[in-house]
């Protein structure tokens, strides 16, 4: 009786040191559906790595302090695979954990798989994706970290004509929504140019794009897109295309990657004449981001430069659950995020926007940078301002 | 009249990849009876071995390739004689087995080597070229391969002694084995002999497609589907149906598109399969 009664004490002691010091902790969990594997692996590298660099960045300056106690930030980070049912899984994990704050997913098919899991689950999200619903009124939690190429795909296409001679160009993507979203969007854009598009698409998981290729080229296009094809496959798809004897300039509208590309095509002689959608124009203030990055981690930034958006969506998530002074309460974070100024330390200011596209005002939009390789040498980024509506 | 040609060319280019790939393949179900889950693998890890030793170690490119051959072999050999002879005779832990060392072998490269891809490029680059009509020298070099493969596949297989002993092991183990015969000599050397197969292609070909550590997740697909468009374990059937789908997808990729091509191949292999559920030249019953 007597050792029983002492078992019952011991663990209320222990109960109650346990969630007494639970109480007073605050530890907020960032989780992230990412992807870790496959051709895309290179963009969720990019986002793991900003999540990691924020984290450690917020807890070594105390930039996250509620009720007068500095955070622990962790990042919770699973692979989604790029697929939907991967985010969906990768979400409902996240969820068990408790975890009520999201940065991420990066492709289309995870963030239309992620979306209801969120609303389900009372979460926040800063997601990517360029498909033509990847935020809406019916997701109100949902913020985007930035325009797709409904939002500068039309100035790399202006710069792309000013520099070359083309009419027609032939746009190809994997057949899923995380290709035919942009390349739709694309296609519209270059008609309004006056460029005749047609569109390619090719089953994700195909490996050899030679067909696929002399398809293209049977368009006869004096220029053509790789839209959101994964860095993998787009650089498979550029030696293929060379091969195959297409001069041509070659765009990439739908996400950075460019140095992969160029390791798997063989080369910057290989890419040619290439134009691309830069996350950020690289300044001072990105190589000092860069150089926090070397001190605070031990290493460089991850190759990607989505890195730079994913530093701005996480430290605009962190701003806005030190403005709200609550880890866990997703409406209240996002209110503090919509009353947020869209600014970064590094990267620069911007402005909320979404309206005109989405019907729902929350996408950051800062500036960007067009990147441009000519006759295999790279040029230096061409700054672009912040996309504005009205 | 050039782009049919043309395509002609890409479909024989995929068809002498995926004859590299199905003969290992086939050749393990064929005498082992095992599917094996990990044939991905072995090919992936061929084109780092090889990657490894032209980029980091400064060797030539045959000299590496031979290295790639020699140690996917070697842990072929290890791996029949350490794991799967364990569980030979039950199908479903053969399985379960193979496809764990695939995982095993994708997330060991995947650590060592990083999800992106490195540069790794065919040390020939240039392309044969007659009008509208293209052929990369690089794929020339594979079917050549390809050709070298199959005629040494089919001498070591039906021409001697040791090619008759795998044989008979495979018509039925017992009886070869009372007649003297040793698995445990045969079993590792067919298994050896087939990721080597699958080292070569890795070493071979993603230098001209691409390196990454998923690269045999597609591949252990398309081989699945050609021994099974084939017949499993039938090695004149696996070479025939590479060929086919090869020129199936490269016809019906540039003539309807790529995802109707993709579903023109499946729907094919599919209808075969119907009409012959034993595939091309597969046997109805396999006894060992």
């Amino acid at each position: 009786m007597a050792s029983g009664f002492g078992r019952l004490l011991g663990g209320t002691l222990l109960a109650s040191l346990v969630f007494g010091g639970t109480a007073f902790a605050c530890e907020l969990k960032i989780g992230s559906p990412a992807v870790l594997s496959g051709p895309a692996a290179q963009w969720g590298l990019a986002l793991r790595g900003a999540l990691e660099f924020v984290a450690k960045e917020t807890m070594a300056e105390e930039r996250l302090v509620i009720d007068g106690t500095p955070c622990t930030v962790t990042p919770v980070v699973i692979d989604s695979k790029y697929t939907a049912e991967g985010a969906a899984s990768a979400m409902n994990a996240l969820a068990a954990e408790g975890i009520k704050v999201v940065v991420g997913a990066v492709g289309s098919p995870e963030v239309t798989g992620m979306k209801p899991v969120a609303n389900r689950n009372r979460m926040v999200a800063m997601v990517n994706s360029f498909a033509k619903d990847a935020i809406g009124p019916q997701w109100p939690n949902v913020f985007h970290i930035g325009p797709g190429p409904s939002g500068w795909a039309a100035p790399i296409i202006d710069k792309g004509l000013e520099l070359y001679d083309f009419d027609k160009v032939a746009i190809v993507a994997p057949n899923d929504q995380g290709g035919t979203d942009i390349a739709s969007v694309n296609a519209q854009i270059f008609t309004e140019k006056g460029v005749t598009a047609v569109e390619e698409y090719y089953q994700r998981g195909t490996t050899n794009f030679a067909p696929i290729v002399t398809r293209l080229l049977a368009a006869d296009p004096g220029a053509v897109d790789l839209a959101s094809s994964p860095a993998g496959d787009a650089g498979i798809i550029v030696k293929q295309l060379r091969q195959a004897g297409f001069t041509g300039p070659i765009f990439r509208l739908g996400g950075p990657g460019t140095e992969e590309i160029g390791r798997v095509a063989g080369g910057l002689n290989v890419l040619q004449d290439f134009l691309w959608f830069e996350p950020v124009a690289m300044d001072d203030n990105l190589r000092a981001l860069e150089q926090k990055h070397v001190e605070l981690m031990g290493g460089p930034r991850p190759e990607n430069s989505d890195f730079f958006r994913w530093v701005y969506a996480a430290r605009m998530m962190i701003k806005a659950v030190q403005a709200a002074q609550t880890v866990d309460d997703s409406e209240k974070i996002a209110e503090a995020m919509r009353a947020l100024p869209v600014d970064d330390e590094h990267i620069g200011a911007g402005h909320w926007i979404g309206q005109s596209f989405f019907g729902i005002n929350q996408e950051l939009s800062y500036p960007f940078a067009i990147g441009v390789i000519q006759g295999g040498e790279q040029k230096d980024f061409i700054r672009a301002e912040a996309v504005s509506e009205g | 009249m050039e782009g049919f040609i043309a395509t002609g060319l890409i479909g024989i280019s995929l068809g002498s990849q995926y004859t590299l790939l199905a003969l290992g393949f086939t050749l393990i179900f064929g005498i082992l009876g095992v599917v094996n889950f990990a044939h991905g693998g072995f090919y992936v890890m061929g084109g780092y071995v090889a990657y490894y030793c032209t980029s980091m170690l400064g060797l030539s490119y045959p000299v590496a390739l031979l290295i790639a051959v020699g140690s996917t072999a070697m842990l072929g050999w290890l791996f029949e004689t350490l794991i799967l002879e364990r569980v030979i005779e039950d199908h479903q832990a053969t399985l379960m087995v193979t496809m764990g060392f695939y995982l095993v072998m994708a997330t060991a490269i995947l650590m060592i080597f990083g999800a992106e891809s490195p540069e790794f490029s065919f040390p020939i680059a240039g392309v044969w070229r007659a009008g509208g009509v293209y052929f990369p020298y690089a794929n020339m070099v594979v079917l050549g391969v390809c050709l070298a493969a199959i005629v040494l596949v089919y001498w070591l297989v039906y021409r001697t002694n040791l090619g008759r002993a795998m044989r008979a092991m495979a018509e039925d183990r017992a009886v070869a084995s009372a007649l003297g015969m040793r698995t445990k000599v045969l079993f590792p050397f067919a298994f050896a002999l087939a990721t080597g197969l699958a080292g070569l292609t890795g070493a071979l070909v993603t230098p001209i497609l691409a390196l990454a550590p998923h690269v045999g997740d597609p591949v252990l697909a398309f081989s699945f589907l050609t021994v099974i468009l084939g017949g499993l374990g039938s090695v004149t059937g696996a070479t025939v149906a590479a060929f086919i789908v090869g020129l199936v997808e490269a016809y019906a990729a540039v003539y309807l598109g790529g995802s109707k091509g993709a579903l023109t191949l499946f729907v094919l292999v599919l209808i075969i399969l119907v009409i012959r559920p034993q595939g091309l030249l597969g046997k109805e019953v396999r006894r060992a």
